[in-house]
C-alpha cells in the first residue's frame, strides 16, 4: 500500500493543460457512457437521413429538381441537430431522475470542457448520418451541387448551436415530463413546420416571419449555401441570427449551471 | 506559508439551508481535521446529504460559511470540487463502463496521472475484494459491488476532503469491513473524511468523532466514548418477545425502553443487573419471551436516546 503515502494535492489546477486534460477525459466519459446507444444512434441517424431522401422519391415519383435539392440539403441539418436538441435533453432528464446528475457535476473539471465534450460527441454521432444522406442523395438524384469551403463553418455552427440550445434547455428544466413534451414538439416542428426541407414561402406568412428569428431556417440556409450556388440569399443575416442564438444558448447554459440550488 | 504547516481543517459554521418550508440544515457548526474520520449520523431526512452537498459545492447555503484551509468553498465551488471527492448517496452512472475503466477514468478526471491511478486501482480492487468483477460492465454488477466500485472511483485520486454519503449501502458484512479499513487508510494518509452513515454499530469502530443530526440541527458531537459517557453505569437488556405478545408491564428499574417488532430493548442501571435477569427469566418462564441478552450500552443506545429513532434498533434486530 504505497500509492496513498503522499498527502493529497492541495494546489488548485488551472490553465491550458488542465483544461485540455479535462476535455479529453470528459470526451472519453461521454463516449463510454453512450457506448450502448452509440451504434444504434448512428444507424438511426443514417436511416433517417437516407430515408428522408428516398421517401421524397416515393412521394413524388418524378421529383422536381428544386425539391430534391432542398430536401437533400435540408436533411443534413436534421441529422446534425436532432441528437443535441432531442437526445441530449432526454439524457440529462434521465440523469436527474436517476439522481446521477449530482455525481457528474461534482467532478472537478471546468464546465466548458463538459459542454464541449458533449458538442464533440454530437459531431462524432452526427457526421456519419450526414455523409450517408448526402451520398444517397447524390446517387438517387441528379443534384446540382457546388461544394464550397463555407460548408465547414456552416456545419460546425449549426451543430454547435443546435447542441447548445438543447444543452441550455436540458439544464434549465427540472421536470422530465416537460422535457419529454418539449423535445417531442421540437421534432415535430423541425420536420414538419420549419423551412428546412422546403423554402420558407411555402409556409403561412406569420410562420415564415417567425422563422426568420428562430435558428432553424438560418441553419438550413447556411448549410445549403455551402453546398449550392445561387439558391440561397442573405447568408450574412442567417449567420448573424444563428450566431446570436449560439451566444445566447452558451450564456443561458453558463447561467443555469452556475446557479446552485 | 509552507504547505505542511497550513491548517487544512474543514470548518462549517452556522450553516442554514432551507427548501421552501423545510429547514434542512438549521445552524450547523462542525470541524473536521485532516486525518480524521468524522461520522454524520441521523434519521432519514435529518439533513445529512444536504449538508455534504453544500461542502462539495452542489448546493449553496442560505447563510453560514464553509472553509477548507485558505479556501472559501461557498464562494468558490470550483475549489470545492477540486479539493473534495464525493461519493453520492445515489448509484453511480456507470452502466456502460467496465469496473476497472470507471475507476481509471474518474481517477484521471480527478487529476491523477495514469500510472498512479492504475496502481491505486489495482490496490483498491484487491483491498475491497472485487477482482472477480474488474472487467464486468456496470449494468451487470450487483448493487453492493457497484457501490464498492463507486467508492474505488472517488478514492482512486482522493481530495483533501473525502465526502462519503452512505458508502456501505448494499455491501455485504465482510466487504463492509474491508471498506471501513480503506476509509481508515484514507484518514491515515491525511484526508479529512466526512462520512454519512446509518450503521451506528460500525460507525462506532470506524470513526474518530461523530455528530448526531436531527431535523437540521446538531444534537451531540464527540468521540464515540465521550458520547457514551452519560450511559456509563447502565446496561442494555434486550428481550425477544414471542409472536403476538403484548409488551409486558415494565418493572420500575427499567429506565428506557423501545420496542421494534418482537424486540424489546430496555436500559437498566448496572446495580439492577440481577433483578433485570430475574425479570427476563420470569418472562421466559411465562412463555412471553423467547430469549434475552444483557450487555453494555452501545453507541446505538445513545443514538436512540438522542433521536428517538427506533429504526436503527430494528435494523439490528432484523
Ligand atoms: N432538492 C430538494 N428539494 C426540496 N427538499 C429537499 C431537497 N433535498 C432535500 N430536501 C429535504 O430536506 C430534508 C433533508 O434531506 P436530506 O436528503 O439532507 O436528508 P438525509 O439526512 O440525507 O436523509 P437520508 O438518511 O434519508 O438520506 C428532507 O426533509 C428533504 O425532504
Ligand atoms: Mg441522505
Amino acid at each position: 500500500m504505497t500509492t496513498l503515502a503522499a498527502p493529497p494535492a492541495s494546489a488548485l489546477r488551472s490553465g491550458v493543460v488542465y483544461w485540455w486534460h479535462s476535455y479529453r477525459m470528459m470526451l472519453r466519459w461521454e463516449m463510454v457512457s453512450l457506448r450502448m446507444v452509440l451504434v444504434i444512434t448512428v444507424i438511426v441517424q443514417i436511416l433517417t437521413g437516407a430515408g428522408f431522401v428516398l421517401a421524397l422519391g416515393l412521394f413524388f415519383g418524378t421529383v422536381p429538381p428544386r425539391a430534391a435539392l432542398f430536401v437533400s440539403t435540408g436533411v443534413l441539418v436534421i441529422t446534425l441537430i436532432t441528437i443535441g436538441l432531442v437526445l441530449g435533453p432526454q439524457l440529462v432528464a434521465m440523469q436527474k431522475a436517476e439522481k446521477t446528475y449530482d455525481f457528474l457535476w461534482s467532478l472537478p473539471v471546468p464546465r466548458t470542457t463538459a459542454a464541449l465534450a458533449w458538442v464533440t460527441t454530437n459531431l462524432i454521432l452526427g457526421l456519419p448520418g450526414m455523409a450517408v444522406a448526402l451520398g444517397v442523395a447524390l446517387l438517387r438524384y441528379d443534384l446540382d451541387l457546388h461544394l464550397s469551403w463555407a460548408v465547414i463553418p456552416a456545419v460546425l455552427l449549426t451543430l454547435f448551436t443546435g447542441t447548445m440550445v438543447g444543452y441550455a434547455l436540458a439544464h434549465a428544466l427540472g421536470n422530465p415530463m416537460l422535457v419529454a413534451a418539449i423535445t417531442q414538439m421540437l421534432i415535430f416542428v423541425i420536420i414538419g413546420f420549419s423551412p428546412i426541407n422546403f423554402p420558407a414561402d411555402q409556409l403561412p406568412g406569420w410562420l415564415a416571419t417567425l422563422h426568420r428569428w428562430l435558428p432553424l431556417a438560418p441553419m438550413a440556409d447556411i448549410v445549403r449555401a455551402g453546398l449550392t450556388e445561387g439558391v440561397v440569399e442573405g447568408v450574412a443575416r442567417s449567420y448573424l441570427v444563428l450566431g446570436t442564438w449560439a451566444v445566447a444558448s452558451v450564456g443561458i447554459s453558463a447561467a443555469v449551471l452556475g446557479r446552485r440550488g | 506559508m509552507p504547505e505542511e504547516r497550513r491548517d487544512w481543517s474543514l470548518r462549517v459554521r452556522d450553516l442554514v439551508k432551507t427548501f421552501k418550508e423545510v429547514r434542512a440544515n438549521d445552524g450547523i457548526t462542525l470541524r473536521v481535521e485532516p486525518g480524521e474520520v468524522y461520522g454524520l449520523l441521523g434519521p432519514n431526512g435529518a439533513g445529512k446529504s444536504t449538508l455534504v452537498k453544500q461542502v462539495i459545492g452542489l448546493l449553496a447555503p442560505d447563510s453560514g460559511t464553509i472553509t477548507l484551509g485558505p479556501y472559501d468553498l461557498v464562494a468558490d465551488p470550483d475549489a470545492a470540487r477540486q479539493l473534495c471527492s464525493y461519493l453520492p448517496q445515489a448509484q453511480m452512472p456507470i452502466a456502460s463502463f467496465r469496473a476497472r475503466q470507471a475507476i481509471d477514468i474518474t481517477g484521471m478526471i480527478r487529476g491523477g496521472d495514469r500510472d498512479t491511478v492504475t496502481r491505486r486501482r489495482d490496490e483498491l480492487i484487491e483491498a475491497l475484494d472485487i477482482g472477480e468483477w474488474r472487467d464486468t460492465l456496470g449494468a451487470k454488477l450487483s448493487g453492493g459491488v457497484r457501490r464498492l466500485v463507486g467508492f474505488a472511483m472517488v478514492t482512486a485520486c482522493p481530495g483533501r476532503v473525502m465526502v462519503l454519503d452512505e458508502p456501505t449501502n448494499d455491501v455485504d458484512p465482510l466487504r463492509r469491513r474491508l471498506l471501513w479499513q480503506e476509509v481508515r487508510r484514507l484518514g491515515d494518509a491525511g484526508v479529512a473524511v466526512l462520512l454519512v452513515t446509518h450503521n451506528v454499530m460500525e460507525a462506532e469502530r470506524a470513526v474518530d468523532r461523530l455528530a448526531v443530526i436531527d431535523r437540521g440541527r446538531l444534537l451531540a458531537e464527540g468521540t464515540p466514548s465521550s458520547l457514551k459517557a452519560e450511559d456509563r453505569g447502565r446496561l442494555r437488556l434486550q428481550v425477544m418477545l414471542g409472536p403476538r405478545v403484548e409488551t409486558p408491564a415494565l418493572p420500575p428499574f427499567v429506565q428506557l425502553h423501545t420496542r421494534v417488532g418482537h424486540n424489546l430493548m430496555t436500559v437498566v442501571a448496572e446495580a439492577e443487573a440481577a433483578h433485570a435477569i430475574r425479570w427476563a427469566q420470569e418472562l421466559m418462564g411465562l412463555g412471553l419471551a423467547e430469549e434475552y441478552a444483557l450487555g453494555a450500552t452501545t453507541l446505538e443506545d445513545v443514538y436512540i436516546r438522542l433521536t428517538g429513532d427506533v429504526e436503527a434498533a430494528g435494523r439490528e434486530a432484523g
